[in-house]
């Protein structure tokens, strides 16, 4: 029994460093999320919404924001694989945790939802800022909306917004179309243009602005209409994944249970979207849809199984690839019809759509151009939603070598026959000449 | 390590102080509604058994009870396992005291058959507990079950009443906070809730005969413990322990509750009243509700149990006044509904609901109504004022609600807190009029084209305009009772074909709303983009029920060319969908391979080349070529023969390097043939040398 504790304590401390890292193909279990809150009550108050994640297997460690104990890494090992900010009052970070080594912890891969709220600290709003979103600056804003809020006997000013205008993405909300609109109620931010990995995932509608409802509007409000974004998701390049929202209580049990009925419109929902919508996007934020991965990349010539280590022009090839998804327990095909490969030397020579067998397996054949050089096969695939797939396998092409050309061209066949017909002529007067009397 | 945990708990009252903050912004109305019936829905989800039973006794009496508060019909396997764990624990004589006690607790509502042996197991065990009992949960289980086992059979005695009340008061502080033992240096409040029960047994189980001194000394000491009591800006009080160690830390709603338990309890036994200020009481039933539906089971039973607590105690039971809808329409003549319940959603004792007054919000101007009293409606148990006063108009407004008792002594029973304010939304249609949009000459303000406008419906009106000229957007808005009104969003919006966007807000001067764009001084802040601008209309505010965004139509603008330094339009966002997606197929052109003559023609040259040769071979005939000069001798003719042999030999070389051999194999093979050739070569032409010099001179 000992001998059975040393051991299992002996592979702990030999798995622990690998249990904490980020989302990778190898490992993609085992993740430790650091909840990070105001108060206490919000894991009571916002109990259905952490019980959700719990239920899919994830390990919530609830935190102060200024706890003077958290840290988000120990000897140079990070302890958690995301980070969620449920502190939109927080001035400080207790412990070492600062804006700097939030944007590290993410820079390394790990995703990071953050919920801000009305008078959220500089502190959060600078966290959007690194996330590539701007909060409306005027600390008492809130997204108002006068004609597609959120019905209700008992809120009469118009910030309890009924948003249905959803990205249109399967991978990123689910197959399942969500019915019900979202209850939100919060600060709007915009996306920046210039940052092509930013999404708006829920936009508000063309009437709604962002601005103090308590007070008269005298210059216009620097986010209206559908520029405002309620909740958006970004893809980092290294496919780390963060959720951006300025509402905290579109998270609670509240607008999870509460029914809702947007304004001008007679069908009343028992439930909010929130729940089917926040669950969904988790799901998208914690790698189990979307995250692709490529494994077994062949090549070779049509007829042959071994890779060669070269080409020559004019050969024909087959190219092979298998892509998986996965799906939170396991990698299951990745089924698509876009899936591109370049043979690529500065530009591409040949761009083809790969024919899928929906088992995985990406497959094509061409043949290879007429210009040697040194290639390369590309496969970049980038899908809404999706982690980007970069592969990229040198190979070289070669032209002929001199005895791989025509051996004997017909269009010769007169400067050969002369050649032989002059030889016999010369043998039959050799003795002619030396003969003849 | 103390100091530490202190600072934490301190700051986690702040961030609770924070919560309670952000929940009242989202109830927006800080006024509470009584338990309703997500609170059962919520009820039936948490405290749902796994594979029939609950995890411990604790949690299957918490929802025992919570299902009972709120008047769940109780499923019958809940029933009957809770009755199967109960007799299991009350028949073990292994179990523990807590166990035991929250099983008695948990029969005491399901009313399991407990055999009178098992009862009378139970007294004994329980008063040896009692005997031995050290702390302050001992005496809590312990007392306590003797308590629920005299409520279900009736002759259960406690020994030495008095000297276990005196015991227990051991544990008080003197700042009414108390301790768990008297080894543990610090008080809670949480403590002082569990001691107040417990002495609330102890003198149930010996009411007349106990020193009175006794209880008044602990009515003080509950006055000590309510002054420490915490409180927010919304009203609602609440008690928290700062100081207690970590793991025993129960929160602000447990410590509230487990003092309202106490007091309720103790107030229920004693004779003499409490003297604790009523709106106290409320303050705590406020802090109960404003809690809204928690998603803790272990929360939601000590909301509904101290709820409950408060439903029916003896100090004073709070009044809940609420109003199902705060938004009222002025069109549609809404009326005004103010409920006033217990807690719980019980109906109140007779009682008149005045509303004293109406104040616009944010002004301290005088009431615009005289006070009123509200019609009760027997059918709905609300009270009503069914059409808003005349001088309602559209507008947020406070209303100042006053509960009256119809009897006096209920004065002394129930709660109402006073005077109650309530924000109101009045909210109500606005008629929207003289809608006009016009292209003004810039120099004299003449108009050059005007259209009207129908805000209600569809537009489309299409203008031109240059940069010297002006836009007049001018539209009027009233109230029903025909005031002036003011909304909160009146914005016009210009949209370039580059989705470029200005918007601009609306001002107006009483009734009539006007904006006057001048493009002169706008070509900058329009980046000199001439071209169609859609125009669109924003008017909306929290009371206007017919809020609108309309598209007006458009504007083709026509401003000067940009300077060379004038700033850039910012970039637009691009449209995420046409971002991705594939790419148009590339296949590769292959270098056309080199035209070449027809086969056949090649065929026929071939022959040709072999033309010569027959010409040469007819000539040769034609001429008499003959062997005669052949040498007839052996030597010299083996000689030539070698020697033609060797033409043939290097020929038939070059033919095969032709087909197969490279140029090393074939100069090897060459030099060797070419040195036999050359030999063999002179040996024959010196012969025939030799033979034509002897005819010569022959």
């Amino acid at each position: 029994m000992g001998k059975l504790w040393l051991i299992c304590i002996a592979s702990i401390s030999i798995l622990l460093p690998f249990l904490c890292n980020a989302f990778s193909p190898e490992t993609p279990t085992d993740r430790r999320v650091l909840v990070l809150l105001d108060d206490f009550a919000i894991m009571s108050s916002h109990s259905l919404y952490f019980n959700a994640l719990k239920s899919r297997g994830f390990d919530l460690e609830f935190k102060l924001a200024d706890d003077p104990k958290i840290a988000l890494q120990r000897y140079g090992q990070y302890l958690y694989d995301a980070l969620i900010l449920f502190c939109p009052s927080v001035e400080r970070f207790g412990g070492s945790i600062d804006v700097a080594a939030i944007v590290n912890f993410v820079d390394s891969g790990h995703d990071l939802i953050v919920a801000a709220d009305v008078n959220a600290s500089d502190l959060i709003r600078e966290v959007g800022t690194e996330c590539g979103v701007d909060f409306d600056e005027d600390p008492s804003a809130m997204v108002i909306d006068h004609i597609g809020y959120a019905v209700s006997g008992t809120e009469g000013d118009h910030t309890l917004i009924a948003s249905d205008d959803f990205i249109k993405s399967d991978v990123i909300l689910g197959g399942k179309k969500i019915e019900a609109p979202i209850l939100f109620r919060g600060i709007g931010h915009a996306v920046s243009p210039a940052n092509s990995l930013v999404l708006k995932v829920l936009s508000a509608s063309p009437s709604a602005y962002s601005a103090n409802p308590k007070s008269k509007l005298s210059t216009p409000p620097p986010l209206t209409g559908s520029a405002i974004s309620l909740v958006s998701i970004v893809q980092a390049r290294n496919n780390a994944r963060l959720l951006i929202t300025g509402s905290l209580s579109m998270f609670s049990n509240r607008f999870f249970r509460s029914g809702v009925q947007k304004a001008g419109s007679q069908t009343k929902h028992e439930k909010s979207g929130n729940e089917q919508f926040l669950t969904e996007i988790s799901k998208w934020i914690f790698h189990e849809r979307g995250h692709l991965k490529a494994v077994n990349v062949k090549h070779h010539r049509v007829g042959e199984t071994d890779e060669p280590a070269l080409y020559r022009i004019n050969d024909e090839l087959e190219y092979a690839v298998e892509i998986y998804e996965w799906s939170g327990t396991s990698w299951e095909p990745y089924v698509a019809n876009d899936v591109q490969l370049q043979f690529y030397m500065m530009s591409p020579y040949v761009l083809k759509t790969l024919s899928s067998d929906k088992k995985g397996l990406y497959s094509t054949s061409f043949k290879v151009p007429d210009v040697y050089g040194v290639f390369q096969f590309k496969v970049e695939h980038q899908k809404l939603g999706y982690t980007s797939l970069s592969l990229s396998k040198q190979i070289p092409v070669r032209p002929y070598r001199h005895n791989e050309y025509e051996r004997f061209i017909p269009a010769a066949y007169p400067y050969y026959g002369a050649a032989f017909s002059m030889m016999a002529g010369f043998f039959i007067f050799s003795f002619a000449h030396l003969y003849s009397k | 390590m103390p100091t530490n945990l202190n600072f934490e708990m301190a700051r986690s009252l702040v961030g609770f102080t924070v919560l309670l903050l952000f929940l009242s912004i989202c109830e927006s109305a800080s006024f509470f509604q009584p338990i309703s019936d997500s609170h059962r829905s919520a009820a039936v989800e948490l405290f749902s058994p796994d594979h029939g039973s609950f995890k411990s006794l604790e949690e299957t009496y918490e929802a025992l009870r919570t299902f009972d508060v709120l008047g769940i019909e109780k499923k019958p396997d809940v029933t009957a396992t809770a009755c199967r764990l109960v007799s299991e624990t009350v028949g073990s004589s292994s179990s523990t005291l807590k166990d035991l006690f929250y099983a008695l607790k948990a029969n005491s509502i399901v009313k399991c058959k407990i055999n009178d042996k098992a009862y009378q197991g139970i007294i004994t065990r329980l008063n040896a507990a009692v005997d031995g009992a050290s702390s302050l949960p001992d005496f809590y289980y312990s007392v306590g079950g003797l308590l629920l086992v005299k409520g279900s059979k009736g002759d259960v005695h406690l020994a030495d009443a008095d000297g276990i009340f005196r015991l227990v008061k051991a544990f008080r502080q003197s700042d009414g906070r108390w301790r768990f033992s008297s080894n543990s240096p610090e008080s809670s409040a949480f403590a002082a809730g569990i001691a107040l029960e417990t002495l609330a047994g102890v003198v149930s189980f010996a009411s007349p005969e106990l020193d009175q001194s006794l209880i008044s000394t602990l009515n003080s000491d509950i006055s000590k413990l309510f002054d420490s009591i915490e409180k927010y800006d919304d009203g609602a009080l609440y008690f928290d322990d700062k100081l207690v160690d970590g793991h025993d830390h129960q929160g602000p709603l447990a410590t509230t509750s487990s003092v309202v338990r106490g007091l309720t309890v103790f107030a229920a036994v004693t004779d003499e009243r409490l003297n604790i200020p009523s709106n106290k009481i409320l303050g705590l039933a406020n802090f109960f509700l404003g809690i809204g539906v928690p998603g803790d089971a272990k929360d939601l039973f000590n909301q509904m149990d101290s709820l409950a607590c408060l439903e029916s105690n003896r100090v004073s039971i709070p009044l809940i006044l609420s109003l199902p809808s705060t938004v009222l329409s002025v069109t549609k003549e809404d009326s005004l509904q103010v409920n006033v319940n217990t807690v719980l959603g019980s109906n109140a004792p007779p009682l008149t609901v005045k509303l004293v007054g109406v104040f616009t919000s944010g002004s301290k101007a005088a009431s615009l109504v005289e006070s009123q009293e509200l019609v009760f409606d027997d059918g709905t148990g609300m009270y009503n004022l069914n059409n808003l006063p005349k001088s309602i108009d559209v507008g947020s407004y406070t209303f100042v609600f006053e509960i009256v008792l119809h009897e006096p002594e209920h004065e002394k029973i129930y709660v109402t807190g006073g005077q109650k304010k309530v924000p109101i939304f009045a909210s109500g249609l606005i008629k929207i009029e003289n809608a006009e949009i016009a292209v003004l000459d810039s120099d004299l303000g003449s108009i050059e084209t005007q259209k009207k406008l129908d805000l209600a419906g569809q537009n489309a009106v299409s203008l031109s305009a240059n940069h010297l000229q002006k836009l007049r957007v001018s539209f009027k808005l009233t109230t029903p009772h025909g005031l002036a009104f003011k909304p909160h969003q009146a914005l016009l919006k210009l949209r370039h074909e580059s989705k470029v966007e200005h918007i601009f807000v609306v001002g107006n001067s009483g009734k009539q709303f006007e904006i006057v764009l001048n493009f002169l001084g706008l070509v900058e802040k329009f980046f000199y983009l001439s071209g169609r601008y859609d125009i669109e209309l924003a008017v909306g505010d929290a009371v206007m029920e017919n809020s609108l965004l309309r598209a007006i139509g458009h504007i083709e603008l026509d401003l000067p060319e940009p300077p060379e330094k004038a700033t850039r339009p910012p970039p637009q966002p691009v449209d995420p969908y046409s971002r991705y997606g594939p790419k148009a197929e590339i296949t590769h052109i292959f270098r056309a391979p080199e035209k070449r003559p027809p086969k056949e023609l090649s065929l026929a040259f071939l022959g040709l080349t072999f033309l010569p040769l027959l010409g040469f071979l007819i000539g040769l005939l034609r001429l008499g070529v003959n062997l005669k000069n052949f040498p007839s001798n052996t030597v010299p003719a083996t000689f030539a023969t070698l020697f033609h042999v060797s033409i043939g030999a290097v020929l038939s070389l070059y033919v095969l390097f032709w087909l197969k051999l490279d140029l090393f194999q074939t100069l090897k093979l060459l030099g060797f043939l070419g040195v036999i050739l050359v030999l063999v070569g002179h040996r024959v032409l010196s012969h025939l040398a030799a033979t034509s010099a002897k005819l010569k001179s022959a």
